[in-house]
């Protein structure tokens, strides 16, 4: 009798606390996330829906106005100025990210695969780090004494003998413009890939050798494909801050490369605030595609 | 073992390649700086050694044409900035890795709109903030618009390192502290804290390097005070000289200060980590 007047107190008693644990823990977490979540609605989702809104107003000379109106949208798809800006930035975008991937790879599996030993493993990936301690303006600025008519590139091509005349293309063209991107944003590709290469089991590599696959089969069939989800993260980084880019273009163009992101910053200047918008989501929405593709290809949540 | 000593080599000469490709704009900033001055321009053939433009970014130069860079309010500007972003983010990020700990309804979405921040253009999100900030006669300020969106920029990275932090966590210590009566804030700094220190100490260094060279986002928000990054791009519309490059050595040698802090922090918890789980045992023993 006893026994179960007392037992019989405390299971009820354990089993409240159990479900008021449970909602304890709810509302724990609603106050957890709270300030982050506010904090990006505030000053993410709202400024992006502001772009897109400002996007459809009336652009006068020095202002815009509520109106709405999609002549800016007209403009912009009907200006060849535009419209070329629009696939120069794409073509740029896939030459960049072609580069970092085909320069980045073979650093990575170097890294990532080649290299038996922790340490040197980490002075390496600290060694491609380094110059990121640079401010990235200089170090966009300093490609234009390596690359000029009487940069470094031509003089030591020269003291090689290779060249006999500097090459000339180099500095204010295209070229120069992928050659300051690729550099910049080459590592962005080779650290996710390198992460995910040296997360491979080696008794996987070891068990298809003594099956007898070729050093080839093993990469293509297993090293590749488990290398996928850091190629996806690293195409990621580098899409975002390439297509997003101005400043490189007009430091190594002489502003004569203009991407979608000059043509922003320009806007913005003469304060065509609703030309700037119809750009700016434009480049959103070709951001949103590219994005939308990679993480098809990797769940950013599960690579953690 | 391994019959992949040609491919070793290949790839191993590849990398040594790159890393000249990495390393060779840095190493010829590093020789311009050196340049004669004031005449001298960042370009080649060096007219002669000097350490005229390290005294030049260091105020201590004779006057000449070319203007000092505004070293000493953009740098605390910009210092400031990162100081304050690297607070916040690093505690925005904590604790929504820590609701994370388990999963929950809607967490798809508000992981996503978290990851948002890093993957939007930085010149998209100036863009739109500028747009705000004139429609609702916002002043625009490097500690007001444009510290809003650094923090838009680093909590996703805080917010990545704490859940990988996380994840790695074992919950069965804190459970353990909580059965035996120890209160949640004592079990946090005991135990928590310590073990999520390095996480810490990571996001912080995230955010702090993000925020101290951001340029796009704060190019329409910053207003009229240049931050540091804002200042460097004011010169390329004019004529560069090797000061900035000098400026550029300087400040990669600061770096190696913070990283060397950074590392030697980093080796001192986990040594700490491991002392301490070693006493444990012993006293469980």
């Amino acid at each position: 009798m006893t026994d179960i007047n007392v037992s019989n107190p405390t299971e009820i008693k354990s089993g409240t606390q159990g479900s008021s644990l449970k909602a304890k823990i709810d509302k724990g977490r609603y106050f957890l996330l709270a300030p982050g979540v506010l904090w990006m609605v505030l000053f993410l989702i709202i400024p992006l829906a502001m772009m897109v809104y400002v996007s459809f107003w009336t652009q006068t000379t020095f202002a815009v106005n509520s109106t709405l109106t999609t002549k800016s949208w007209v403009t912009f798809f009907s200006s060849e100025t535009y419209m070329n800006a629009l696939f120069r930035t794409g073509r740029l975008w896939l030459t960049v990210l072609a580069l970092t991937f085909i320069i980045g790879y073979p650093v990575a599996l170097y890294v990532g695969q080649l290299i038996r030993s922790e340490t040197l493993r980490t002075i390496l990936l600290v060694t491609c780090v380094i110059p990121f301690w640079t401010s990235f303006l200089i170090r966009v600025l300093a490609w234009r004494p390596m690359l000029g008519k009487e940069g470094a590139v031509n003089i030591v091509l020269q003291k090689l003998g290779i060249i006999n005349t500097p090459i000339e293309v180099l500095l204010f063209t295209e070229v120069s413009v992928v050659i300051g991107l690729v550099q910049i944003y080459v590592v962005f590709m080779v650290g996710p890939i390198a992460f995910m290469l040296g997360r491979i089991d080696h008794n996987l590599i070891e068990a298809a050798r003594d099956l007898g696959a070729s050093t080839w089969t093993i990469f293509r069939k297993i090293i590749f494909p488990l290398s996928l989800p850091g190629v996806a993260v690293g195409a990621i980084f580098v899409s975002v801050m390439v297509l997003g880019e101005f400043a490189t273009p007009a430091a190594l163009s002489g502003r004569k490369v203009n991407l979608l992101g000059n043509i922003i910053v320009t806007q913005v200047g003469s304060l065509k605030w609703a030309f700037a918008a119809v750009v700016g989501v434009v480049l959103t929405v070709v951001m949103a595609l590219v994005i939308t593709a990679l993480l098809r290809v990797v769940n950013l949540r599960k690579e953690l | 073992m391994y019959h992949l000593n040609g491919l070793r080599w290949t790839l191993g000469i590849f990398t040594a390649l790159f890393l000249v490709f990495l390393y060779g704009p840095f190493v010829v900033m590093t020789i311009l700086s050196f340049q004669q001055g004031p005449e001298g321009g960042p370009q080649f053939p060096i007219i002669e050694w000097s350490t005229f433009w390290y005294q030049h970014v260091l105020s201590i130069a004779e006057p000449s044409r070319v203007a000092p860079l505004p070293i000493g309010e953009a740098l605390i500007r910009s210092l400031t900035l990162a100081f304050a972003t690297m607070v916040v983010s690093t505690l925005l990020g904590t604790l929504s890795a820590q609701a994370f700990r388990q999963n929950f309804k809607g967490s798809g979405v508000v992981f996503y709109l978290i990851v948002l921040g890093m993957m939007v253009p930085g010149v998209l999100l100036g863009l739109g903030m500028a747009l705000v900030a004139d429609q609702f006669d916002i002043a625009r300020t490097w500690w007001g618009t444009a510290f809003v969106l650094h923090v838009v920029y680093t909590f996703p990275f805080s917010f990545l390192v704490m859940l990988a932090i996380f994840n790695r966590f074992d919950k069965s210590l804190e459970e353990a502290s909580w059965m035996l009566g120890v209160d949640p804030v004592k079990t946090f700094r005991k135990i928590t804290f310590p073990m999520i220190f390095p996480g810490v100490l990571s996001s912080m260094l995230f955010a702090f390097t993000l925020s101290y060279d951001e340029f796009p986002r704060t190019l329409f928000t910053g207003g009229s005070e240049a931050t540091m990054p804002i200042a460097i791009y004011g010169t390329f519309a004019v004529e560069i000289h090797p000061n900035l490059f000098a400026f550029g050595v300087l400040t990669t040698l600061a770096s190696f200060a913070l990283l060397t802090i950074y590392g030697v922090l980093m080796a001192l918890s986990v040594r700490r980590a491991k002392i301490q789980s070693s006493g444990l045992q012993e006293e469980i023993a």
